[in-house]
């Protein structure tokens, strides 16, 4: 029994010290403690928990290190000066804290006098829970569904294949499955197919009048990584495998990565260092494809909407993601009323519920909390009417959110938006 | 001795001594600033009445034959100058006066007179009482204190710690109220050395090892003194809002604070906290005054606020060290969850209920004691 | 050999090889751990985000400062006042050009004393932070006092000569300065080296990713 658990503890500490390489090194020894990362984690500003600053956070992995790897530690060991090797008691104690309370939007970052990219480390941190089994129920399910099904709610090929000839039938438009050959491959995330089918249809609205020609693989048309979420890379590289062989195997030479934050970084950045080598096809997200065809004149300055609008910036896309100017140039062409929240942009506030939260029932409160910076930032644009977000996992905490605070606010996506200022231009083709 | 005083207050001064005592509050309006000259007045009454005191009292007593009684006092004038004028007559001339007349002690040069000998008092005053009994002040409040503490013991919570807190001190008060701490403690050690040092140090560790540390301590208190007046003006900026003294502080008074098992009910601060407050503040004030003309003594060409400067520094000085014990006792080992407020910003509500029941009310909206009848409600001081 | 001639010469000398072998070993190690080569088409360039996240962070963002701005202010006094008081010191130049030949303008003693008034200032807030707010409490470490408090006793005992008039003190700072020295390489005060790295690193990550956080 105790063998085990000293097993266990052992498989995260090894992980740990695998993952610490020069980057996180850098970080544990430039780290003086200042604790001002704290006051731009949105878990720690709306609960006063000292224990969600996030270099705390990192303690079992910085532990790890300090003990085993840091350059002249060995001194240090000699005087009995290393820190107490890390145990099952403290990684039960951590994953809450690793899990419940990050989402990985590296907000810290911004703070941080030394630049520490704790969002990137946690990430890393991850691969030792959950090597070791520290890992929150709701991922775990959510890992189960993608196993059998590929789509972490569960969505099988027919209910996928029903929701596209539903969306055909609404707007008149064939959308191809399987098609050899197209130029892009879309892919989706589990919650736009279920929840928010309208993103299916104005995909086909948009690359219709941009004459883009493009297809849905039935091998790999869920786009969201749970393994990414949970840090098993092993796991998050079979999701990855299984998109990447079936653009190839189409022969695409775009992958459309959808409005999502998490699914973007897992296949843009972190796929190609999973699978040890580049792709064949270039991976694109929606908002890039979108702003490029608007640019090259293929998707006409439609209709603006008239009411008051902002856009709220999905960390894993805008801040860890790099596309920061496309959407506002997107959003200045589709709206005609467009104000940016308080610190919008690089600095804004995540939404709660990124990097596996909103996956876990367990830190359902926690997120509520975490929403209550945006709500603040929203409450602070007086007159407004919709709120632009462009992740789906983002549009789903800010439905939740703002349902649990009765606030009035039309949530939506930005190819929903720029597919409805289209509106008056189909009207005169029909 | 006592009749004389008001005597001095209005008399021997000059005015400008009166100055930084009379200018150092702020402007405020009406009631409080008349709180305000009240307690100014009282104060500068403890400090004159502590300075002064052993002057007059010598002064007062008429010695026989040879006017100056003290040791230190000059030689005696050449023999047979004057025939048959005593020497005692022949210096009273030369200084412009009997040395027992308070004019010849504060005018800065009396009519006629050929020397000054203020200088001399002061020194006398400096050398035979304040660095003899000054040390003792501090010593006594450590006693009293180790006293209460094996007698009384410390005050504890009587109905534990409840666990759920109240925000007491944001993190900007806490910060000016350790810098403050800090700069304080490092300015009383390096203070003593330079005071104390002569009798303390070397007669028991040699003269060599108290001139280093003096140099040390004197280049220390030197450099820290203006983070001192820094501090001052943060911590009265941080810390003003709840520290004017209010009528209820009389049951306070008469309960002598609940040290001795009366319950007392009190605001954000009690009597004893607020009067802690301006004691800082205004002897602080004091002793940043006095310290900044020994910094830079050319401000003056009247030696006579150097002197006076050097008596009242100390005497605040010490004034402030030995409340200071007191008050790092109660906010430590004497009463149970004082600390929390200035480490964590937060107390327990069983504290605040216990020691601060009013303001607990206040911003909690609850009763503090649900027994008792409702404590009256008013608007915050 | 006097106390003064042994903490000025031998357990100088012996600090001073074990600050910079065991900065250059720390400094090499971290480097030598590497870095994964990352095969994600760049959309920046990783070169170039390393100089900016390293310049970038100098610069406090504007959203953060009504919560932070106590550390900034005191961070900034303290470090800057403290570069000053050891590079423009007449005492430090006097001592640097005995040992190298080299010297330059020294402040006046007026601009010493301010600069001391500024950097303990700042010092003496960082470590108040440090005991007074729960966050602090939490992340702080026995090193980070350890660190602090020997910093401030490095600068403690330099002001106490300031009258240089006893050999004593000024032996006495030099012992400090010594076991600072010796203390350095193993410790937090290792981020006036390592904060470039740690910038660099985050700097190339996200610069690679054409975004300067």
């Amino acid at each position: 029994m105790s063998d085990k658990k000293e097993n266990r503890a052992q498989i995260a500490i090894e992980k740990f010290i695998e993952f610490t390489d020069g980057e996180v090194a850098s970080f544990f020894e430039a780290c003086v403690h200042c604790g001002e990362c704290a006051e731009a984690c949105h878990f720690h500003l709306n609960t006063g928990g000292a224990k969600y600053t996030p270099t705390w956070k990192l303690e079992p992995m910085r532990r790890s290190y300090e003990r085993h790897l840091a350059p002249l530690s060995g001194i240090k060991r000699a005087l009995g000066l290393v820190p107490p090797e890390v145990d099952e008691a403290m990684l039960t104690e951590w994953e809450p804290l690793v899990y419940d309370s990050c989402n990985m939007c590296a907000r810290c970052t911004l703070v941080c006098p030394m630049g520490l990219d704790i969002a990137g480390t946690i990430r890393k941190m991850r691969e030792g829970f959950s090597a070791a089994g520290f890992v929150p129920e709701g991922l775990e399910r959510a890992a189960d569904f993608v196993r059998k099904t590929t789509s972490p709610m569960g969505i099988t090929l027919k209910a996928l294949t029903a929701q596209v000839r539903r969306v055909e039938k609404e707007t008149g438009i064939e959308i191809h499955i399987d098609k050899r050959g197209a130029e892009y491959m879309a892919t989706f995330s589990s919650m736009e197919v279920m929840g928010y089918p309208e993103v299916i249809a104005a995909y086909a609205r948009l690359f219709k009048r941009a004459g883009v020609d493009w297809t849905i693989s039935s091998k790999a048309y869920e786009a969201t990584n749970v393994g990414v979420q949970i840090g098993s890379g092993p796991f998050a590289r079979e999701i990855v495998a299984r998109v990447v062989e079936a653009a190839e195997e189409l022969e695409v030479k775009y992958l459309i990565s959808p409005e999502c934050g998490h699914a973007y970084g897992a296949v843009r950045w972190a796929g190609p260092n999973m699978m040890g080598r580049q792709f064949k096809f270039e991976v694109v997200h929606i908002v890039e494809l979108l702003d490029r065809l608007r640019r090259e004149g293929r998707i006409p300055v439609g209709r603006r909407d008239g009411r008051r609008m902002t856009l709220h910036d999905p960390c894993q896309i805008i801040r860890r993601g790099g596309l920061l100017r496309e959407p506002r140039r997107l959003m200045a062409d589709s709206c005609a009323d467009f104000v940016e929240m308080k610190g919008a942009g690089v600095t804004n506030f995540c939404c709660g519920g990124g990097g596996g939260v909103s996956a876990n029932p367990r830190a359902h409160d926690l997120q509520d909390a975490a929403f209550d910076s945006k709500q603040a930032q929203l409450d602070a644009i007086e007159g407004l009417e919709a709120v632009v977000v462009p992740c789906a996992n983002c549009r789903s905490v800010f439905e939740d959110g703002l349902e649990a605070r009765e606030m009035e606010l039309e949530v939506l996506g930005l190819s929903e938006l720029l597919a409805d200022t289209l509106a008056d231009l189909e009207a005169e083709d029909a | 001795m006592r009749q004389r005083l008001p005597f001095i207050f209005s008399e021997i001064l000059p005015p400008e001594a009166r100055f930084f005592a009379e200018k150092s509050p702020p402007p405020l309006a009406g009631a409080r600033t008349a709180r305000l000259f009240a307690l100014l007045a009282l104060l500068t009454a403890l400090i004159f009445t502590l300075a002064p005191a052993p002057l007059l009292a010598q002064s007062s007593v008429r010695p026989p034959g040879n006017a100056v009684t003290f040791p230190d006092a000059p030689e005696p004038g050449p023999a047979n100058t004057l025939g048959t004028r005593s020497d005692a007559e022949i210096w009273d001339m030369i200084r412009g006066g009997s040395p027992r007349d308070p004019g010849v002690i504060f005018a800065p040069t009396p009519e006629g007179a050929l020397m000054t000998t203020t200088g001399q008092q002061w020194r006398v005053l400096r050398e035979r009482y304040i660095r003899k009994y000054a040390g003792w002040a501090p010593l006594a409040v450590i006693v009293l204190i180790a006293l209460f503490h094996l007698i009384r013991g410390p005050m504890r919570l009587k109905e534990g710690r409840s666990g759920k807190t109240l925000p007491r001190f944001t993190l900007t008060a806490r910060v000016a109220h350790w810098f403050m701490a800090v700069v304080f403690i490092l300015l009383a050690i390096s203070g003593l050395v330079i005071l104390l040092g002569r009798v303390l140090i070397a007669p028991y560790l040699g003269r060599e090892v108290n001139s280093a540390l003096t140099s040390a301590a004197m280049q220390g208190h030197n450099l820290f003194g203006p983070l001192f007046i820094l501090a001052l003006f943060w911590l009265f900026v941080k810390f003003v809002a709840g520290n004017f003294f209010h009528p209820h502080d009389l049951k306070w008074i008469f309960r002598l604070g609940g040290l001795f098992g009366h319950h007392v009910s009190s605001r954000k601060f009690n009597f004893g906290e607020k009067t802690w407050f301006w004691l800082v503040v205004l002897v602080g004030a004091v002793i940043a005054a006095s310290g900044v003309l020994m910094l830079f003594p050319w401000l003056t060409d009247d030696l006579r606020f150097l002197q006076l400067a050097t008596v009242l520094h100390v005497l605040g000085a010490v004034l402030l060290i030995s409340i200071a014990i007191g008050h790092i006792y109660v906010g430590t080992i004497g009463m149970e969850g004082s600390l929390d407020s200035m480490l964590k910003g937060e107390v327990d509500e069983s504290w605040a209920r216990e020691h601060h029941d009013i303001w607990y009310e206040q911003i909690t909206g609850k009763k503090a004691h649900p027994e008792t009848p409702k404590m009256k409600q008013e608007g915050a001081p | 050999m006097s106390f003064l001639a042994f903490v000025e010469g031998p357990l100088f000398y012996i600090a001073a090889a074990v600050f910079l072998l065991g900065a250059a070993w720390k400094i090499l190690g971290l480097i030598r751990l590497g870095r994964r080569p990352d095969l994600a088409p760049p959309r920046g360039s990783a070169a170039w985000g390393f100089v900016r996240g390293n310049l970038r962070h100098f610069v406090p963002r504007g959203i953060f400062t009504r919560r932070t701005w106590l550390h900034i202010v005191a961070g900034y006094s303290f470090h800057i006042a403290l570069a000053v008081l050891v590079f423009f010191g007449a005492f430090h130049i006097a001592f640097i050009e005995r040992l190298t030949g080299l010297s330059w303008q020294a402040l006046p003693r007026w601009g010493f004393i301010v600069a001391a008034e500024i950097a303990f200032a700042g010092l003496i807030v960082l470590w108040v932070r440090r005991i007074s707010d729960p966050v602090m409490r939490q992340i702080t470490r026995a090193e980070d006092h350890a660190s602090t408090i020997l910093t401030f006793l490095v600068m403690l005992t330099g002001c106490l000569a300031l009258q240089e008039s006893h050999a004593s003190l000024r032996a006495i700072h030099m012992l400090f300065v010594d076991i600072w020295l010796l203390y350095f390489p193993f410790s937090r005060l290792m981020h006036a080296f390592t904060f470039v790295l740690s910038r660099g690193h985050s700097g190339a990550t996200y610069g690679r990713k054409g975004i300067n956080l």
